[in-house]
């Protein structure tokens, strides 16, 4: 097993490692290769051979060290959508970081739509439940999973596998029930209030964990896209003023972290997709506290720079979060 | 004997409820259970649309076996299986008073309406449905009672949960989720014509006051078929010397079998419910296997049967000098479920026994009235401002008891038309308005999506340039699912609307040269 770490520096290359599909993709991701110089190559070859005499659990203890040094974006990539997402969220300083004992916990995936894992359009079903796994390694009371989708909940919910997934680490699974909505003032920049689902507004800690796709009016739906899920009333009508209106929302949910699920991608015909054709494997977990952040870290996987997303810009100068990858510390961990 | 048959009916009742409640999606694309089970059973629907159509679908085998078992032991399928037979027992048992029977010859009535539907179908009009009391009983519950009793318990435990009592709300949530559990449905439903077809439930169920079982007696067209086929039935009715001609069975009888103080007894009108072997004061009467018949003829009239048949022949031809069964006139707004045979196909099958309306996962199947002509009634058609069709679900297909609707494989499913979505720019916001939308190229199911975007310049009032994004419908690709017109923002009249245009079903309803 190779252990490679990289500080992310002032180079704006797109984590494009791992294709398996040899297809012209309609969203121009470039692919650039990787170049590596002779003191890099001492480096690597040192920590390679280091690390393969090296027992596994140790590797957990180098990943903790590392975690130390106050990360913004962790970006793991590796075959195991459960080992990515743990070593994710070690990367930023663990999960009792961030998590405390008895804390009511809701982890809002993206259950959306009608689709099976491999069609991409909701998130993946064990980056899911290794998060709810983790809060309740952390002490957490109780850990909610739900999410207001558009096609039918029962089909979302068992087709995209999530709901077993989640019951099966002991998670508390529900339909989002219509009583529970409240309006909530938000005086934003484009809505003035919104029905919201209070079981987010009450609980502890809010983990938000999307999936990465393409948009339609969005360009791209990632974090603050994923908000969407616990707004009540007739949600269509944002899309006249769809970016002020994510962050109006974004602002008032705080998340305690954001796990963007890149395990797979969709890259065309999103936000739903159907064609396998336009999932791209990149097997990649990208974790953070900053969701203006990982927004604009997202739109790098399809070739796309935060600022081409108007909901990340208006985040930026709304003071929400950091558009500007340059100014964040990001750590890539490959395994 | 009574009790026996009273558990019987008890069982089948239940287990009539509980598949009735199973015929709904718990986020499989299958059901579990076998949910159909009870109008594959059904001879009269076997026949009707053996009749109609010429062709059955292999569950509707299950036929013969009812037919099999009603040849040898008689109507007993009525009095100790039958759901709504079962129903009528029990209202029926709120009237204390015994029944008067001055209603001698209203028995033939339930046969003059089984010729009639025997002959229509004959002719190809699949009418059995509407009487049948299988398909009668499920489009009655689907459509009005099961609806009632989810808005009442809702409304009941939504009133309580909003009081904000405490101490109180934990209680009535824990009922509600029971309820959840066992009855109640995932969705409110909600259907046309709810308060007709409750009505006409209810008057049905209501005649049982009036007098017992006057449905099974007197307008039941199964009970009819399997009055006819009982007459050489083994299981026969006996007196022994000991009867004293009381007329006590005669008082009694639920079928009206017994129709004098002599004990004559008409065994195509006999339901075998046995109260009269229990209840004889002298234990006179005996039910037994034996093989010689001693029974009433059945004396329908000859002219009256005549009438019947002529009346069934020539009911087709008035249903069918409507404009809908000419080959240019399309009904738009007839949008039928995935799967649908072509119209004329459909309406010889379609019995409108309402379980594709029940098991529909969006609440878009509803019935029709007159859109698909009075031969067309409570046939099942699509509302997508109601519910849309999704992409991936194939259980209308599934829990058709005729094949009106073919069981479509997942693939055979994504490639079905329904229909066609079309724009209306003149309410369209990014067309008619300058507003961005496009809700409905998001929720748009097609794996390439069946709705693509033009980026347009456009002026605003203030004169300022812009560029909009407008949706336009790719008409090869669209399947009319409706998901666009059900979630369009343009609420009331919606601006992208589906029309039946395009539906794979039909060779003359085309819109493009393939």
């Amino acid at each position: 097993m190779v252990y490679r770490e990289e500080t992310y520096t002032d180079r704006d290359v797109p984590y494009t490692n791992c294709s398996e599909h040899n297809h012209p993709v309609s969203m121009n991701i470039p692919s650039k290769g990787f170049s590596m110089n002779r003191r890099d190559f001492i480096k690597t070859s040192f920590i390679a051979g280091l690390s393969v005499s090296i027992p596994i659990n140790l590797d957990l203890l180098i990943g903790n060290l590392h975690a130390s040094e106050n990360v913004d974006i962790a970006v793991v990539q590796g075959s195991s959508p459960a080992m990515i997402t743990t070593a994710a969220v070690n990367a930023l300083g663990g999960i009792n970081r961030f998590i405390s004992q008895g804390d009511i916990v809701v982890v809002k995936p993206n259950i959306g739509w009608d689709r099976t894992p491999e069609q991409a359009a909701n998130t993946n079903p064990e980056v899911v439940s290794t998060i709810v796994k983790l809060c309740y390694e952390a002490g957490a009371k109780t850990v909610k999973v739900f999410d207001r989708p558009v096609n039918d909940p029962r089909r979302c919910y068992k087709q995209s596998g999530i709901a077993d997934a989640v019951r099966d680490v002991g998670a508390d699974v529900s339909y989002v029930d219509k009583r529970k909505f409240k309006k909530v003032k938000l005086e934003g920049l484009a809505l003035k209030e919104w029905p919201l689902y209070t079981e987010i507004l009450e609980a502890d800690k809010v983990i938000n964990v999307p999936i990465a796709k393409t948009h339609g009016l969005a360009t791209l739906t990632l974090g603050m896209k994923n908000w969407m899920g616990v707004m009540g009333g007739w949600r269509g009508r944002i899309h006249q003023r769809l970016d002020k209106s994510l962050v109006d929302i974004a602002k008032v949910i705080k998340p305690t972290f954001t796990v963007l699920d890149a395990v797979r991608i969709l890259t065309d015909n999103g936000p739903q997709g159907g064609s396998l054709l336009d999932v791209r494997l990149l097997n990649t977990v990208i974790a953070g506290t900053d969701q203006v952040a990982i927004d604009s870290f997202g739109a790098t996987l399809f070739g796309l720079t935060g600022a081409d997303l108007g909901y990340v810009r208006i985040g930026d100068q709304a003071g929400l979060g950091v558009m500007d990858l340059s100014r964040l510390k990001i750590k890539k961990i490959m395994m | 004997m009574r009790n026996l048959r009273r558990i019987t009916q008890g069982i089948f009742f239940l287990i009539f409820l509980f598949l009735f409640l199973q015929t709904e999606s718990k986020g499989r694309d299958e059901l579990g259970y076998p949910v159909k089970i009870w109008l594959d059973f059904d001879p009269l629907i076997f026949m009707s649309t053996l009749l109609s159509s010429h062709s059955v679908t292999t569950g509707l085998f299950l036929a013969l076996i009812v037919i099999g078992v009603t040849i040898f032991m008689g109507r007993i399928f009525c009095g100790w299986i039958c759901p709504l037979g079962t129903l009528h027992t029990m209202i029926g048992s709120l009237r204390k008073k015994p029944p008067v029977t001055v209603r001698h010859n209203w028995y033939r009535i339930k046969y003059y309406i089984l010729l009639i539907i025997l002959a229509s179908s004959l002719f190809t009009a699949q009418l059995a449905g509407i009487m049948d009391p299988i398909s009668l009983l499920i489009r009655s519950l689907s459509l009005s009672i099961y609806p009632l009793v989810n808005y009442i318990t809702r409304a009941f435990f939504d009133t309580v949960y909003n009081l904000h009592l405490p101490g109180i709300v934990p209680v009535s949530e824990f009922f509600y989720t029971l309820s959840k559990k066992t009855f109640l449905s995932f969705n409110q439903p909600y259907f046309f014509q709810g308060i007709f077809t409750g009505f006409l439930f209810l008057v049905i169920l209501g005649l049982n006051l009036m007098e017992r079982r006057f449905w099974c007696k007197y307008l039941c067209p199964l009970g009819a078929l399997l009055g006819i086929l009982s007459r050489y039935s083994l299981l026969n009715r006996s007196i022994s010397d000991g009867c004293t001609s009381c007329g006590v069975c005669d008082t009694i009888c639920s079928g009206g079998a017994v129709i004098d103080k002599d004990g004559t007894w008409r065994s195509a009108e006999c339901l075998y419910c046995m109260d009269c072997d229990d209840l004889c004061p002298h234990n006179a009467v005996n039910f037994g296997f034996t093989a010689r018949k001693n029974a009433a003829s059945l004396n329908l009239g000859r002219r009256n049967v005549i009438t019947s048949v002529l009346a069934g022949i020539f009911i087709v031809p008035f249903l069918r000098i409507r404009p809908l069964s000419g080959s240019g006139y399309f009904k738009r707004k007839l949008i039928r479920p995935p799967g649908s045979l072509n119209e004329r196909e459909f309406l010889k099958k379609c019995v409108r026994c309402g379980e594709c309306m029940k098991v529909c996962i969006t609440n878009g199947l509803q019935p029709t009235l007159f859109d698909a002509g009075m031969e067309g009634i409570w046939t099942p058609k699509l509302v997508p401002r109601i519910g849309y069709c999704e992409y991936r679900c194939t259980l209308c297909g599934q829990v058709c008891p005729t094949g009106a609707i073919r069981r479509l494989t997942m693939k055979e499913k994504e490639g079905t038309k329904i229909g066609v979505a079309m724009i209306d720019k003149g309410r369209c916001l990014p067309y008619a308005y300058g507003k961005p939308c496009l809700v409905c190229e998001e929720v748009c199911p097609t794996p390439k999506k069946s709705i693509w975007l033009e980026s347009v310049q456009v002026r605003d009032r203030d004169g300022n340039d812009m560029m909009i994004k407008q949706p336009k419908v790719d008409i090869n690709r669209c399947v009319g699912c409706g998901i666009c017109e059900a979630f369009c923002p343009v609420k009331g009249e919606p601006a992208i609307y589906v029309i039946s245009t395009n539906e794979s079903r039909s060779a003359d309803n085309k819109l493009l040269l393939d």
